[in-house]
């Protein structure tokens, strides 16, 4: 299909739109049941005697486990697109089977690892799978609804070679590899350690010893989503989003040309740029690694 | 541990393999034998015979899972999922090449396949154990394995989507359409979860293969949804006897973690301990 070129922009704002929801809901989703870098952490408490309330959703790294919710909502998209049904419901349809498959692996991962810690006497809370399943499961129907939305745009409107469940796969994996490189910070370093002083690192000896108490109660992992939800999910959308802003924009305005490969790497450029201006000014306000007293002593 | 009686890998590779060849075998003989039967049974076993790829799939994924949690005991954490994702990529090229390069004698393309696959994953493993110096005693066997199980989990899937194992077959209704790309993850995923899911010092193996039953089922019900665009009726029995394949294994699953969990509950505070 030919577009002029304020179709293409306002298609590709609706990508950029997209693209930005499901990477916020992908980095929440993965939150939710501590999946990815601070999944280490969760799985370790319980061997150095901290025992926790917390969901261990060991679903694989992010890219891997959004990559199959997404290829499973492309696949049955793109069979019930064959079978004439109206977009959007498929698209929806095949969101909510994605969204399933993820939940049933989530669950048997909580149980199956809960189960193989036994000897720390590690309960496993039927009440936390009850209502974070269906947390995860939510989280994950909005990112797989956007991701195959895109790749439908992709296909339909751009008339990419590629088939739905091929980009499917790809998008998944983005997003899943932009999660894990952006948001896991929010959580891992930031929440799981939240009693330490803020930017201290995390010593051999801290391993495990994460944060059990909530601000009322006990910690759970929607106490973790709601904390990520500030900044974590956000910023990570953002991310996602402006890859995907960015690495079309130069192609819509300029086609397929020289001057458009010209425009991306001054892009490129300028971010390098604006990145090391962030790191300097980041240097400033928080200066070195301060040691604390009793290393300095360990170190005499 | 000892103590618990474990199925042996010999035990595992008989059945992944046997179950694998004879499931996706099956595939090209029912139609044949619908033929020379006639009449409104041929119809039957014509329709059914795709699923049977999908079980033979299974097996080999039982067999990849319990290669993977051999391998990965040796204290791969973060290293599960790329060696499942490496099962796969040895088995799709293993895959490809053996069902393209017999022209005429297809039937013996699954065979060229899983020995393909064999070599591949030997030479992997031995890389990493002599060049990469691993230092894991049951690397190459391992990788083998796993890398002739992945070549099975690609044919099996493949053949439940395209009806048989016929390479100009495969390559308009799975290849062609992207099912390969769910076929090449989701299939990957069903062989690297079940030790990812249950790994840590208690891990059993019983609890392990029922886990890789219910994962191998999900990938069939998956399979068999994608099924439906290209075969119809037989991609909705592909997609039935694999949901209620699921339902066992995970039930059976859910029972083994009742019997090795220190204790289920349904609410409570945390208990206290040392720390």
């Amino acid at each position: 299909m030919v577009l002029d070129l304020t179709m293409s922009m306002a298609i590709l704002a609706l990508m950029g739109a997209l693209a930005t929801i499901a990477g916020c809901l992908e980095d929440l989703e993965s939150d939710v049941g501590s999946q990815s870098n601070p999944n280490s952490q969760v799985q370790l408490a319980p061997q150095m005697g901290f025992l926790h309330r917390i969901y261990n959703k060991a679903v694989s790294g992010e890219p891997v486990s959004n990559g199959l919710s997404a290829v499973v909502a492309g696949t049955v998209t793109s069979v019930l697109l064959s079978q004439n049904y109206y977009s959007l419901t498929a698209i929806v349809i095949g969101a909510f089977v994605g969204a399933i498959i993820l939940a049933i692996y989530a669950t048997t991962s909580y149980a199956g690892r809960v189960a193989s810690q036994a000897r720390f006497k590690q309960p496993l809370y039927m009440d936390i799978m009850r209502y974070t399943t269906p947390t995860i499961m939510a989280h994950n129907f909005i990112m797989n609804f956007c991701l195959v939305a895109i790749c439908y745009i992709q296909y339909e409107i751009l008339g990419y070679p590629f088939t739905i469940p091929f980009l499917a796969l790809i998008w998944g994996i983005s997003a899943g590899a932009i999660g894990s490189s952006v948001g896991d910070v929010h959580y891992g370093g930031e929440r799981e350690f939240q009693n330490r002083e803020f930017g201290c690192g995390l010593n051999t000896a801290l391993s495990g010893r994460i944060v059990r108490k909530a601000e009322s109660g006990i910690r759970n992992s929607i106490d973790n989503v709601w904390f990520c939800a500030k900044f974590g999910g956000p910023v990570t959308g953002l991310a996602l989003g402006l890859t995907v802003f960015f690495s079309s924009w130069p192609t819509t305005i300029w086609g397929y040309t020289w001057t458009a490969v010209g425009v991306g790497i001054l892009i490129v450029l300028v971010f390098i740029i604006l990145n090391r201006l962030l790191e300097i000014s980041v240097r400033d306000a928080y200066g070195p690694y301060k040691e604390e007293k009793n290393e300095k002593e360990a170190k005499a | 541990m000892s103590d618990i009686k474990e199925r042996s890998p010999n035990q595992l590779m008989a059945f992944g393999i046997f179950g694998g060849l004879i499931g996706i075998y099956l595939t090209l003989l029912l139609p044949l034998i619908g033929d020379i039967i006639g009449g409104p049974i041929a119809d039957i076993i014509i329709t059914i015979a795709p699923a049977f790829g999908a079980l033979g799939g299974i097996c080999a994924v039982m067999w990849g899972a319990d290669a993977v949690r051999r391998v990965a005991k040796y204290g791969l954490g973060t290293g599960v999922p790329s060696i499942g994702q490496i099962a796969m990529g040895m088995g799709i090229i293993a895959a490809t090449f053996g069902l393209a390069i017999v022209k005429t004698y297809i039937i013996a393309g699954p065979i060229v396949a899983l020995v393909t696959a064999s070599v591949i994953g030997f030479i992997i493993g031995w890389f990493a154990q002599n060049v990469i110096k691993m230092k894991i005693p049951v690397m190459i066997r391992c990788m083998t394995e796993i890398a002739a199980a992945g070549a099975i989990v690609i044919i099996g899937f493949s053949s439940a989507v395209a009806g048989n194992f016929e390479f100009n077959n495969i390559m308009l209704h799975v290849y062609d359409n992207g099912v390969m790309l769910a076929v090449f993850w989701v299939g990957a995923m069903a062989i690297l979860h079940p030790f990812n899911a249950c790994l840590g010092p208690d891990e059993k193996q019983k609890r392990l293969l029922y886990l890789a039953g219910s994962t191998g089922a999900i990938t069939m019900a998956v399979i068999g949804i994608a099924a439906i665009m290209t075969l119809g009726t037989s991609g909705i029995i592909t997609f039935l006897i694999g949901v209620v394949l699921w339902f066992i294994f995970y039930k059976k699953f859910w029972d083994e973690v009742y019997l090795d969990a220190s204790s289920v509950v349904g609410t409570g505070l945390i208990p206290k301990t040392e720390a």
